[in-house]
């Protein structure tokens, strides 16, 4: 597929047109360039049609798009159901793009040596580039061969990653890997006459070898360079993009419709997760920040990180809101989701409502029971998933330390996270939990709670899930992407400032003085939470002195000064210490719990519906 | 947008059925193209390697690892049951002699006078892969597996448990929205697929599990009782590889709530018919929901195919609520408001009104309803 | 009064004996004799020791600048009653008494003392005595020129008898039955499911990331496991670690190397990595020969495993077990081929090379607590907690033993003074529960005599 992005002037770029073809909806948007910037101007949604009857995804896109059209005035598909570009004064667009996670994304399965070496880099060029790994086979997984080959037979991945040895490694490991899978011939999800891509990015040496073994028909092996040449360096850029190559090349060729919805994007079509990487790392690298997004689905949640310009992305992929309701509530156990809840609920009960929403996945909370039961869940969802990232998104495993007698006892292993919560500036939520929570307090403290931000961090929701379309137009014109994130996508909860440490209760955990658009000053205690109002462009100067012990961002009792801005919920001051602990014993932990829910007025009380209120209960 | 979620659980009287029956490894297919297969038919096989167990005697004796040869009473070769005696200590003048049971079966491999360890090697592990449906071969892919088709009622369940097995239909409940308890479950349901009504109990379940049946199938299950049965909590809703040697499929959902009339009257129909039972479920992309396949010997001429629960929602259709506060319960719409209406949870949704049999109203979210058939 | 009535029939005694013996050899029998000599059987011992007390002797007092000392020091004699009679020293005059007794004309020149004191002092600790028998001690002072005093006798014998139970260690025993007691309840705790948390021991982390590192570059991994024979504590700890590492390695499918300085060695070596093979069921990548014996000799070691670094270039070393002068040697070698290395070792020397020259360092009790961290075995983990329950009660009497030493010497207050001798002579030494009556009367003498030196007074009160 070629692709005239060099051609493209970012400059002439006026009218920008974007379609996201997720799994159930498409959702268009329109980019303007209007009064020198870049915003968002109108947005259009349509059912995917991948599946049957209509079994060609450019029909939804054209529904979606038409839509826009309309709100927008502005004629775009044209009488052969084609879209209009390049754009003139009243019709078209000068580029269109998009990105697709349609029929489940891009599923894969990725192989190395050790599991926490090269297997975890080819993890890592794979989640980066946006699909989901289904399993990664190791030779230190600790699965027997026959178990091994079963697992790869089950998978039906649409493509397979192998990497293993640092060039000029080992050979006979890497080998091993690819006559594992080769026998096991994994039956890819579209049609019998689909060949299984293969990329092999492993040890150069073992190149030949590993030809040999696939060489027979259903594969269609493509190497690239070594994504670990050495222990000590990854190089994880050509695989990633040959990963993109396939998935244009190979997966979509497959999905009915897509050839000719390559033929009409001006940038090659990304895998959604991959953008939503992309615009996360291209803002994080822009402003300077470091970044944590996540979006929490039905089956699995994705976590992003960005911090001092290292990228990492993990998909948890048992922990969900409806799908994977159940593990959620059986990995975190039941006794930790329910310490959110401020009320006495039945298990027994509550057990069968798990179980019912896992079975039918689209059911909605009717009550304000059922609300809190389900954002609880969330809360812990969120907490494990993030837990998860912290625990993958690590430096790199098996290399030499350098060490000076000064280390004698402060000796630190290699594969240490990089995720320092303290360093986090701004933490971006989406997916439906977080973004169609009724009250946007909500959506902040399930952030606080299960995310545990430590210092001064910026809070905000992605609006309609754009992150996507703005990932694939940072290939094309970053700054029109960043200003778009930065004015639409973003709606902005506010900032928090939460103190690291142990509090003690009651007592003074730190004093702060804001200075700015909203001028306010006084002391927050161990275990308060405080809600102040700033709105949506309020900007203030926040200056804290914790107490001793506590940190804020510049150590132990050391004084903060920052940059704070309001939102739709304003500054939140959390004095409730990290790591937050709650009480163990249920009716003070009830107690505790609804002490902070009222003090940010979680949930509001004057909302009930009296007719949704069941007779009898 | 008015349509309501199901979730297309297929319930049909007839339809052709097709199914591949594939070996996990390369092995040998037995069948070719153009056989009559029944279910239990092996139609494809493979064997693999025993595994491998180390039991270190000179630890478990407390002798020193040479004394152990000596004291062996299976040599090197020799094959072993699992609790079979397998060395014993020569004790002091005959007394307190202790006796180690081999706790796997297979072949002492070797046994090391350097560390006391014995190998007791497992039998090859033969892989067979049934027909599982009785039908007709229609294509055989080598050394892989085969495909059977046939002419078949077709009942998929929402949840279950256990895999592949098949036996011949007994029904146990008089009618659809009575509660499976275990009295019901009599002796000569040995190898049956039993039909329940409403909630299975896990005392039911377990006593179906001790006479033998092949699989039981009903409305709705505790979730509780769902763990106890499995011993452990079930966290994705992947199954179909439990060991429970009974198949348990829920037509409806987990609590108290009674199976669907329309299929409990199909599988009552064929009563004492040989059924193939599959408990697998997962949900996720890839769908797969477990299911009751009964072979037709004779296929019904105008027999209506596919009428799965589908179709628009009006008022006066009969649906079933399948969230609380009212879940499980079964009403008429009686309203359908195109605005959309703040739920208590303080979301807006587009809802609509039910009313139920006593007479009591209530609004709905259109999320949570599903349409059922008379 | 009936003491002193005897003591002066005693003295009146000796007076004569000795007036009648100086003239039958030649020996000046002018000095004052010591009095009220008491014996008694030393406390808590096995039975060999007695203690003789005495008064000095009038004498005993510095006369002059010129004249020097009249008196010089104390003769200590003995008798035994094993056969009623003799004494036991040398050319010994026979005597038919069949009671304990000295013979009236004692031979000062001919009988050796049993032990001698010099003067000022008053008590003498005869340890050689045998359990079970009966002595009878006498004492005489001694002056220049074989001028003797009158023997002084014990008024009564002294059996010298053995204690089953030493009390003056009673604290030794509280200690022990308290640390035993806190391991033994750890045990039972970590047994019955107790979690117990071990700190994180990076080196051993690394186990895995050092040999998954030689999986990766098809290079093989290198174990020495120290250069003294296996009865040394160190080399069996670094055993315990290459059973780990083996069985890492097995799991890995990594080759082990594992070269060794003493025969033995090699043997426990190759058990050791041949049931690591076994139990993660790979007994077939267990190649014998990897594990081999160089020789006994240091530097020929040292050279040999150099060698095998030069030339296989392993990716991972580990270094676990007793080094000397080879450490750094070792160390840098393996550094100069980019090796991960690994070092464990208890000797304070080497420490410092290992921890400049490796990624990781096991130091001291690390090392040894290496086993029970690895195995994760309740027992081994209940026994490490309650030791170091011990370490922090040593630790603490140290710390507290040092303030209070230096509140006793800075400030001098009474409690302080006692309560360091309490430490140092009860708890660490062998006066039993109480303070020792003598001790506290001398600090309280001696703070008296430091109270009223100022005033420029004297004398007691």
């Amino acid at each position: 597929m070629d692709h005239p992005m060099s051609q493209i002037d970012p400059d002439q770029l006026k009218v920008i047109l974007a379609t996201d073809c997720g799994s159930t909806t498409t959702k268009a948007i329109l980019i303007q360039y209007v009064d020198g910037e870049y915003r968002q101007t109108h947005r259009g949604e349509a059912p995917t049609t991948v599946e049957k009857p209509f079994a060609n995804v450019t029909a939804g896109v054209l529904n979606s798009v038409s839509e826009i059209g309309e709100l927008a005035g502005r004629r775009l598909v044209d009488d052969d159901g084609h879209i209009i570009s390049p754009a003139t004064e009243t019709e078209g667009c000068d580029i269109y793009i998009s990105t697709s996670s349609a029929g489940g994304g891009l599923q894969m399965m990725v192989a190395g040596v050790i599991a926490e070496m090269t297997a975890a880099s080819a993890k890592r060029a794979a989640l980066g580039a946006g699909s989901i790994v289904m399993d990664v086979i190791a030779a230190n997984d600790g699965r027997r061969p026959h178990d091994q080959i079963q697992r790869i037979r089950d998978l039906r991945p649409d493509m397979i990653l192998i990497s293993g040895g640092t060039d000029g490694g080992t050979t006979d490991k890497v080998v091993q890997i690819a006559e594992l899978i080769a026998p096991a011939k994994p039956q890819p999800r579209f049609g019998s006459s689909y060949e299984m891509p293969i990329i092999y990015a492993g040890n150069k040496e073992a190149r030949d070898a590993v030809s040999n073994v696939f060489n027979e028909d259903g594969f269609d092996l493509q190497i690239v360079d070594n994504l670990r040449p050495v222990l000590e360096r990854e190089n994880l850029g050509p695989a990633r993009d040959k990963i993109h190559d396939i998935f244009l090349e190979h997966v979509m060729a497959q999905a009915p419709g897509y050839e000719q919805l390559m033929e009409w994007t001006g940038a090659p079509i990304m895998p959604t997760p991959g953008a939503v990487g992309d615009i996360l790392q291209t803002v994080a690298r822009l402003q300077g920040i470091n970044v944590v997004g996540v979006d929490i689905g039905g089956a699995t949640t994705d976590v992003f990180s960005v911090f001092d310009d290292t990228f990492n992305r993990t998909v948890s992929a048992n922990l969900g809101m409806s799908y994977s309701i159940s593990n959620v509530c059986a990995e975190a156990t039941m006794a930790n989701v329910l310490r959110w809840v401020p009320f006495d609920m039945d298990e027994r009960e509550l057990r069968n409502h798990v179980k019912n929403k896992m079975i039918r996945p689209t059911t909605i909370p009717q009550t304000r029971e059922a609300l809190m039961f389900e954002q609880a869940v969330a809360r812990e969802a969120l907490r494990l998933a993030y837990k998860q990232h912290k625990e993958f998104a690590t430096t790199l495993k098996g290399v030499q330390q350098q060490r000076t007698v000064g280390d004698t006892f402060s000796q630190e292993t290699g594969g240490m996270t990089i995720v320092d919560n303290m360093k986090l500036d701004l933490l971006v939520a989406s997916g439906g939990v977080l973004s169609h929570a009724p009250r946007m307090h909500q959506t902040a403290m399930l952030l606080i709670d299960a995310f545990e931000p430590e210092g001064i961090t910026m809070l905000a929701k992605d609006s309609i899930f754009m992150m996507p379309h703005l990932g694939v137009l940072a290939s094309v014109h970053p700054q029109a992407a960043e200003q778009v994130f930065e004015r639409d996508c973003l709606v902005y909860l506010g900032t928090c400032v939460c103190a690291k440490g142990t509090p003690k209760p009651g007592k003074t955990c730190f004093k702060y003085q804001l200075s700015g658009d909203c001028t306010e000053s006084g002391e927050i205690a161990g275990g308060e939470l405080k809600l102040i109002n700033m709105g949506m462009d309020d900007h203030a100067t926040i200056s804290v002195t914790p107490a001793r012990g506590i940190d804020l961002g510049n150590g132990p009792g050391k004084k903060v000064e920052g940059k704070v801005r309001g939102g739709s919920v304003g500054l939140i001051l959390d004095g409730r210490g990290r790591p937050l602990s709650l009480p163990e014993e249920r009716a003070a932990c009830q107690k505790t719990v609804q002490g902070w829910l009222d003090s940010l007025d979680v949930y509001q009380e004057d909302n009930e519906d009296k007719s949704t209120e069941p007779a009898g209960a | 947008m008015a349509k309501s979620y199901t979730p297309g659980l297929l319930v049909t009287r007839h339809k052709k059925h097709r199914c591949m029956r594939r070996l996990p490894i390369a092995g040998d297919v037995r069948v070719s193209v153009g056989d009559r297969v029944s279910a239990d038919d092996v139609v494809a096989e493979t064997a693999l390697p025993g595994d491998v167990n180390p039991v270190n005697l000179s630890n478990q004796m407390s002798l020193p690892p040479k004394d152990v040869v000596a004291c062996m009473l299976k040599q090197e070769g020799e094959p072993i049951a699992k609790d079979e005696p397998l060395a014993q200590t020569k004790g002091i003048f005959g007394m307190f002699k202790t006796t180690v049971n081999s706790r796997f079966e297979g072949t002492v491999e070797t046994v090391s006078p350097v560390t006391g360890q014995v190998i007791i090697r497992g039998a090859p592990l033969p892989v067979q892969v049934r027909a599982y449906i009785g039908g007709e071969v229609v294509s055989v892919s080598e050394h892989e597996g085969c495909e059977v088709e046939a002419d078949i009622a077709y009942m998929q369940g929402i949840f279950g448990v256990g895999g592949e097995t098949h036996g011949p239909i007994m029904v146990a409940c008089d009618s659809n929205d009575q509660v499976v308890t275990p009295d019901l479950i009599t002796a000569d349901m040995k190898g049956a697929v039993i039909i329940g009504g409403a909630r299975i109990t896990v005392e039911a379940i377990k006593k179906a599990q001790s006479i033998g049946a092949a699989a039981i199938i009903s409305g709705g299950l505790d979730d509780e009782d769902l763990k106890s049965l499995l011993g452990y909590d079930l966290g994705v809703a992947i199954t179909g590889r439990e060991n429970l040697g009974i198949t348990v499929i829920v037509s409806e959902g987990f609590g108290d709530i009674a199976m669907a009339e329309r299929t409990f009257a199909m599988l009552k129909e064929h009563d004492g018919h040989e059924a193939s039972v599959n408990g697998a479920t997962q949900i996720r992309a890839g769908v797969m929901r477990p299911e009751v396949i009964i072979p037709l010997s004779e296929v019904p001429a105008s027999e209506r195919d596919a009428d799965s629960e589908s179709g628009e929602l009006a008022i006066g259709r009969t649906l079933r609520v399948i969230r609380d506060p009212w879940f499980g319960m079964i009403g008429e719409v009686s309203a359908l408001p195109a605005e959309p209406h703040v739920l208590g949870s303080g979301s807006k949704a587009r809802v609509l009104e039910v009313k139920f049999p006593s007479g009591e109203m209530a609004i709905v979210p259109r999320a949570n309803v599903e349409l059922i058939w008379e | 009064m009936g003491m002193t009535g005897m003591m002066k029939a005693v003295l009146v005694l000796f007076a004569m004996a000795v007036l009648s013996l100086s003239q039958a050899f030649a020996v000046d029998i002018t000095l004052s004799p010591p009095s009220n000599v008491e014996t008694e059987d030393a406390p808590n011992d096995v039975g060999t020791q007695v203690w003789v007390r005495w008064d000095a002797s009038l004498d005993d007092v510095e006369l002059d600048q010129s004249s020097g000392r009249s008196l010089l020091g104390y003769a200590i004699y003995r008798k035994i009653d094993e056969t009623g009679s003799g004494l036991e020293s040398t050319a010994e005059m026979a005597t038919n008494a069949s009671e304990l007794s000295f013979s009236a004309n004692f031979d000062f020149q001919g009988v050796q003392p049993i032990g001698s004191v010099s003067y000022g002092r008053t008590q003498f600790l005869d340890e050689n005595v045998e359990n079970g028998m009966t002595y009878l001690y006498a004492v005489a002072a001694t002056g220049p020129g074989d001028t003797f005093s009158p023997l002084a006798v014990a008024d009564l014998p002294v059996t010298a008898s053995m204690e089953y139970f030493n009390r003056g260690k009673l604290w030794f025993l509280l200690i022990m039955l308290a640390i035993s007691g806190v391991i033994i309840g750890f045990v039972l705790y970590a047994k019955r499911g107790g979690i117990i948390k071990v700190r994180p021991i990076a080196g051993l982390e690394a186990v895995s990331e050092a040999v998954g590192r030689a999986t990766e570059m098809g290079k093989p991994v290198l174990f020495v496991p120290g250069i003294l024979d296996i009865n040394d504590i160190q080399t069996v700890a670094g055993i315990t670690v290459l059973a780990n590492v083996a069985k890492t390695a097995a799991q890995y499918d990594a080759q082990l190397r594992v070269p060794t300085a003493r025969s033995l060695v090699m043997t426990t070596a190759r058990e050791t990595v041949e049931s690591a093979y076994l139990g993660e069921g790979r007994p077939d990548a267990y190649n014998e020969d990897n594990i081999y014996y160089l020789t006994d000799d240091q530097f020929g070691y040292t050279a040999g495993v150099q060698g095998v670094m030069v030339r296989e270039e392993p990716a991972a070393c580990f270094y676990m077990g007793a080094f000397y002068a080879e450490s750094l040697i070792l160390a840098e070698t393996a550094n100069s081929i980019g090796a991960i290395q690994i070092a464990g070792t208890a000797m304070p020397s080497q420490l410092p090379f290992f921890v400049a020259a490796c990624d990781y360092t096991l130091i001291g009790e690390e090392f040894f607590a290496a086993s029970a961290y690895l195995s994760n075995d309740p027992e081994q983990l209940g026994s490490l907690k309650g030791q170091d329950i011990g370490k922090i009660i040593a630790a603490g009497l140290l710390v507290v033993g040092c303030v209070l030493a230096t509140i006793a010497v800075t400030n001098g207050s009474r409690g302080a003074r006692i309560a360091e001798l309490y430490i140092k002579d009860n708890i660490l030494g062998a006066d039993g529960l109480v303070p020792n009556a003598n001790k506290v009367a001398e600090i309280d003498a001696a703070m008296e005599s430091q109270s009223q030196q100022p005033l420029g007074k004297g004398g007691d009160s």
